[in-house]
């Protein structure tokens, strides 16, 4: 486990908000990334001492208020994704960074899925295959996060 | 037995490495519990708007930050726009301006025309609502809904229910205000209807949203008259929209002949990802709506005889000419 400031990581949590709320247009809004959720899940996966399944739950009502949606909803789905990230962070050390990526990917599935369950729910058409998209992104945000604050074990090198 | 002692084992000499407080599953169901909770609570009771508004004017400050590179972007984008289309620009706007003086011109005696005939008959006379010019300063984030955020709020005071239109017809209406923003809800949203009369025929009728950009006008059988290419227009009947606004062009009606209504599906005429601006119509005050309600049994003879006397009076003024 790498060492880690417990500011940087509320930092960053302030830096996705920003970028949620950053008014998105046009075709960008169908690729935006959930970057909450995909920080969230980089410092749960690499510090689970500084947050966890209620740091996840809190970012996720943030969410919740500044997208003006059901308020709960991502909170919910953020939990759930906490959970299941943290209930294997253990054995990510033997992951190499594909294999992390691939399971970043599943998260981001579960969570996706937790939103279109509810909102079907609640009585919402299936919004299409598209609905999916902000997932690519998201990896391809996790794998920026990977270049600028590390992979989450040490470098071999140490 | 083995198994037990292993357990105690690890309790006993597990390193701060593996602390982690409460067991992440426990948590888990807490906070699952209580996003429940406060789910239904939003959903079904309208106790957290408070705190939504409030939470909203706390964050305001960080939405301007994230507005400001498109702002930014925006005015480049302004000071760099090149002479030619500037002229070409002031050419076509002049030109328009004209043909909208032309029209306004008929239409200034068609309304006085107008004024008149209705205080022949006693009419009221239609409200002319006034409104809010407002700037769309971004699309709603959640993907199910169909919103926009406009830049005017209770501070300039909006109100929840104010119609929205743009220069070609109806955007939608007013859902939530906060104090430097509001919520506009687009007419192709779900949870929003709005009552329309077919131009063409005076038909009255209710188009729902569908969610994917066109709009629905269900419970119609299917001989009605409806072709495709007829013009919606706002009916006025719910006192929320003027009425005559344009809202939506018939594309399509199928018929099944499984079902005893017909489908009838129409776009919006207008343009929400084109344009910026747009208007917040004001409210008409309730009284308004009630007046003739209140008191229609007790007034209708005499207005009747009013309405002959007048129309004597008129006969009267006329006969000599």
């Amino acid at each position: 486990m790498r060492h880690t400031s417990l500011i940087s990581v509320y930092l960053t949590l302030l830096i996705a908000l920003l970028c949620q709320l950053f008014p998105w247009v046009g075709q960008g809004i169908i690729f935006r990334p959930d970057f909450m959720l995909v920080i969230l899940l980089y410092w749960l996966l690499r510090a689970p001492n500084l947050c966890s399944v209620g740091t996840a739950w809190l970012a996720g009502l943030l969410v919740d208020l500044a997208t003006g949606s059901l308020l709960g909803q991502h909170a919910l789905s953020f939990t759930i994704t906490a959970f299941v990230a943290l209930s294997y962070q253990r054995r990510l050390v033997l992951f190499n960074g594909w294999q992390l990526a691939g399971y970043v990917f599943a998260l981001l599935i579960i969570e996706r899925f937790v939103i279109l369950l509810l909102k079907l729910f609640a009585g919402n058409e299936n919004p299409g295959w598209h609905y999916f998209l902000p997932i690519i992104a998201g990896l391809l945000l996790w794998q920026f996060m990977i270049l600028m604050f590390g992979g989450l074990t040490r470098p071999k090198t140490n | 037995m083995l198994k037990g002692v292993h357990q105690k084992l690890e309790a006993q000499q597990t390193p701060a490495f593996f602390v982690r407080g409460a067991k992440p599953f426990s948590r888990m169901v807490f906070f699952c519990a209580l996003s429940i909770t406060i789910m239904a609570v939003d959903a079904r009771l309208n106790y957290l708007s408070q705190v939504r508004q409030a939470f909203i004017a706390a964050l305001h400050p960080l939405e301007i930050v994230a507005n400001t590179p498109g702002e930014w972007y925006r005015d480049i984008n302004k000071y760099f726009s090149a002479h030619n289309q500037l002229v070409q620009e002031n050419y076509a706007l002049k030109q328009q301006a004209f043909e909208h003086q032309v029209k306004l011109q008929r239409l200034n005696t068609i309304q006085a025309e107008n004024e008149h005939l209705r205080s022949l008959l006693n009419g009221n006379m239609p409200i002319q609502p006034k409104a809010v010019l407002g700037e769309i300063s971004h699309m709603g984030r959640d993907p199910f809904t169909h919103v926009v955020v406009v830049n005017r709020g209770s501070h300039h005071s909006i109100k929840a229910g104010q119609a929205v239109v743009d220069s070609n017809g109806v955007i939608g209406q007013v859902t939530r205000v906060y104090p430097f923003t509001s919520e506009v809800t687009l007419i192709t949203d779900k949870e929003l209807s709005i009552p329309i009369q077919i131009e063409r025929n005076q038909m009255r009728a209710i188009a729902f949203g569908e969610g994917n950009n066109t709009l629905d006008i269900p419970y119609l059988p299917t001989n009605v008259d409806i072709k495709v290419g007829d013009k919606l227009v706002t009916s006025g009947i719910d006192g929320v929209y003027p009425a005559g606004l344009a809202v939506a062009t018939v594309t399509k009606i199928q018929q099944n002949p499984e079902s005893p209504f017909a489908k009838i599906i129409s776009t919006p005429v207008a343009g929400v990802s084109n344009h910026l601006q747009l208007l917040l119509l004001e409210l008409s005050e309730p009284k308004e709506i009630d007046a003739p309600k209140a008191a229609p049994e007790a007034s209708t003879e005499s207005n009747k005889d009013n309405v002959n006397t007048n129309a004597k009076n008129k006969a009267k003024a006329n006969a000599p000419h």
